[in-house]
């Protein structure tokens, strides 16, 4: 049993972390949940008065929050399996190789401490109307009869975006995995080969089974992070054309800083708050169901 | 017990120099901040120049000048005046000013400085136009700036046209230049890099249309009036046919399309002389006034206000604001490149030397974009609409409809 001055003891050791954690972690949660029951506008900035649920009800009739909402899943669709596969497949190829393993590792991850601006401008000089790849296509390749406008459209546009992405974020996923798969008990193999198992099965009956954890944890950080993007798209279309290629989170600076409207971003960061959480909860459900 | 009486009598001093520091007049200090940028002459000018000068007129009075990134200070502004720390004054971008005023943190000066109308006389009325809003006015014209075309001699003497002078002219010569070079690339006659209000009005304007009617109340009837459609389906015809683009996100950026001959001509500031000055040296080229229609040779103004808030101290900040706007602070950054607003400042050799002397003309006969909070989302409106018309998705006509009743609403 703890006594009263041991409870006090622990109380003040946690105060300091605790303060931080209350301060700029639950006080700025509760105050923009606050904001988004607000009307917060330029008309009414200082006054804030409540306005119930009409910024959320706005945001669901907005025709450009379902677009760009549409643009985050299927930017989340597209790039989470595809870092976590390319990445599992560049962590099976490291795990295997005796030599140069450091210098591939190295190599893998470079992208992932590449400047998210720095890299999406090179894209952007890529896939430009008259860039590297139309340049390629053209005049060197002759597969088209002109350039292609890639970043002029919604979906191109968002691929480009995608493809950066999924480049950047295979050296992570490669670190991650190639942790969990020296993890998985060598014996558990020994035994598979004399079941007499072949390396694709043991892959799918040993390995991933081994991994799974990691799957989920990846799985989930992943899709957060998909929801997430911002720079790249900020830099790549800028949203362009008319809002066709924004995400949520440039959506939501754009509604804050541009027109002012902070209870609208607000109730929209909610929104997106709740998305994550309902697919998140949905991913363990998953994982637990594969289980059983 | 000598001791104690020791300490009494250090703290008792102590106290008396404190109290007695409060006693004489401590120096006002105002902040002000701009978004002259850290590095540049403007800069220089106001913290080596212009500020001992103010401080040394006015030796009870300090300025704490800081400096922001332009879009920086926009956001901080409006998340410190939820959080009550504002400025004093501040120079703004004329297109924030409404803004900040619907949130009321803008002191109307009008109403409340006797000499307010001796002060704004000194400047011009086209850049005062932009800080008057629903009958008051919340700021002082600080500098201004306005549009006028850029031309590459070379490209159009090769085309065989003369600078278009008329509208009708401007789409015939955008049409000639257009079509391919020697090497087999595309060339546009025309650049416009965005949809935006800065980029369509003058359009508008010069063909004779409108946005909104006089008191900025209504936008039926004015924005989807005969002139501002026609305005729209001859620009958007020309992007139709190959003649004008910039504005797609894969488009060559503005000044490297112009300095390579891939587009000749473009509607720029005088920002434009210095950076073709530093990118293409050698790329010849000419300033032309905006092509007049029906409605004359109209631009779009741009340029920044110097504002003062709620908070501040108001005589010192007027002060201030006098003083930045009078002939003394306008003709020494107008040797940075900031165009004068102060007549007298303007009538400056300085002014009549510099290199955007061909836009003083532009400037007297610009018009400000709507002075109304919601220019940001009807401007925003604005580009969907036109990104919809010159992708051909809908008529010009449907769509300025469907925007003016749009805009009727946030005009509410």
């Amino acid at each position: 049993m703890l006594n009263r001055t041991n409870r006090l003891q622990i109380l003040g050791l946690l105060m300091p972390g605790l303060t931080v954690f209350l301060m700029f972690t639950v006080y700025p949660i509760v105050r923009l949940f606050w904001m988004s029951l607000c009307d917060m506008s330029f008309s009414s900035m200082l006054s804030q008065p409540f306005a119930g649920l009409m910024n959320y009800r706005e945001v669901f009739a907005d025709r450009t929050f379902w677009t760009v909402f549409v643009n985050s899943i299927v930017y989340t669709l597209v790039t989470v399996p595809g870092q976590m596969v390319l990445g599992l497949f560049v962590a099976v190829l490291l795990n295997g190789i005796r030599h140069f393993s450091v210098t591939f590792r190295v190599i893998n991850y470079l992208p992932v401490i590449t400047s998210w601006v720095i890299a999406s401008l090179v894209f952007r000089y890529i896939f430009n109307t008259e860039g590297l790849l139309n340049y390629f296509l053209w005049k060197v390749l002759h597969v088209t009869g002109g350039n292609i406008r890639w970043l002029d459209t919604r979906w191109s546009g968002l691929a480009v975006a995608m493809i950066l992405g999924i480049w950047k974020g295979i050296g992570w996923n490669m670190v991650i995995f190639l942790a969990a798969l020296q993890q998985v008990p060598q014996d558990l193999y020994e035994a598979a080969d004399i079941d007499g198992c072949g390396s694709f099965g043991k892959f799918l009956h040993v390995t991933l089974p081994g991994i799974r954890g990691t799957i989920l944890f990846a799985l989930i950080e992943l899709t957060i992070g998909g929801f997430n993007v911002f720079t790249s798209i900020k830099m790549i279309t800028g949203g362009k054309p008319a809002h066709h290629t924004d995400t949520l989170l440039t959506w939501m600076y754009y509604k804050a800083f541009s027109t002012g409207r902070f209870g609208y971003a607000a109730a929209l960061s909610f929104v997106m708050a709740l998305t994550l959480g309902f697919m998140a909860v949905g991913q363990f459900r998953m994982m637990r169901l594969r289980d059983s | 017990m000598s001791r104690i009486w020791k300490r009494f009598a250090l703290i008792l001093a102590l106290v008396l120099v404190l109290t007695a520091g409060a006693g004489l007049a401590e120096p006002v200090t105002i902040n002000f901040w701009h978004h002259y940028s850290a590095q540049s002459a403007e800069n220089e000018t106001l913290m080596n120049v212009l500020i001992p000068a103010f401080e040394a007129e006015n030796p009870d009075i300090r300025i704490n000048a800081v400096s922001h990134e332009w879009a920086e200070l926009h956001d901080k502004i409006l998340v410190s005046a939820n959080s009550g720390a504002l400025p004093d004054v501040a120079r703004c971008d004329i297109a924030w000013l409404p803004e900040f005023q619907k949130m009321g943190i803008l002191v109307a000066l009008d109403e409340t400085m006797p000499d307010f109308e001796e002060v704004s006389e000194r400047l011009l009325p086209s850049a005062m136009s932009t800080s008057r809003i629903g009958g008051h006015v919340y700021a002082l014209a600080l500098n201004t700036n306005s549009k006028i075309v850029f031309y590459n001699t070379a490209m159009l003497e090769a085309a065989g046209v003369s600078v278009p002078a008329t509208l009708e002219e401007w789409a015939e010569t955008v049409r000639r230049l257009s079509g391919e070079n020697a090497n087999g690339q595309q060339i546009w006659g025309w650049n416009e890099p965005a949809l935006a209000g800065w980029n369509i009005c003058p359009f508008i304007w010069s063909f004779g249309g409108t946005l909104l009617s006089d008191d900025q109340t209504k936008a039926t009837g004015y924005l989807n009036s005969p002139e501002t459609v026609k305005a729209v389906e001859t620009f958007a015809k020309l992007v139709k046919d190959g003649c004008i683009t910039g504005f797609n996100s894969g488009d060559i950026p503005m000044t490297d399309g112009f300095g390579t001959g891939r587009y000749a001509m473009m509607l720029e500031g005088p920002w434009k002389s210095a950076e073709l000055a530093g990118a293409y040296p050698d790329v010849a080229y000419g300033t032309a006034l905006m092509p007049a229609g029906t409605g004359g040779s109209i631009s779009v103004l741009g340029g920044e206000d110097i504002a003062m808030f709620h908070t501040a101290n108001q005589a010192a900040a007027w002060k201030f604001m006098q003083f930045m706007t009078g002939e003394f602070a306008e003709t020494e950054m107008a040797r940075c490149g900031q165009i004068p607003v102060n007549r007298a400042a303007l009538e400056s050799d300085v002014v009549k030397d510099a290199d955007y002397a061909p836009f003083i003309a532009a400037i007297e006969t610009a018009k400000a974009r709507p002075t109304v909070a919601a220019w940001s989302e009807m401007d925003n409106g604005l580009q969907n609409a036109m990104t919809a018309i010159v992708s051909g998705e809908i008529s010009a006509q449907s769509a300025l409809d469907e925007l003016a009743s749009q805009w009727d609403e946030l005009l509410k």
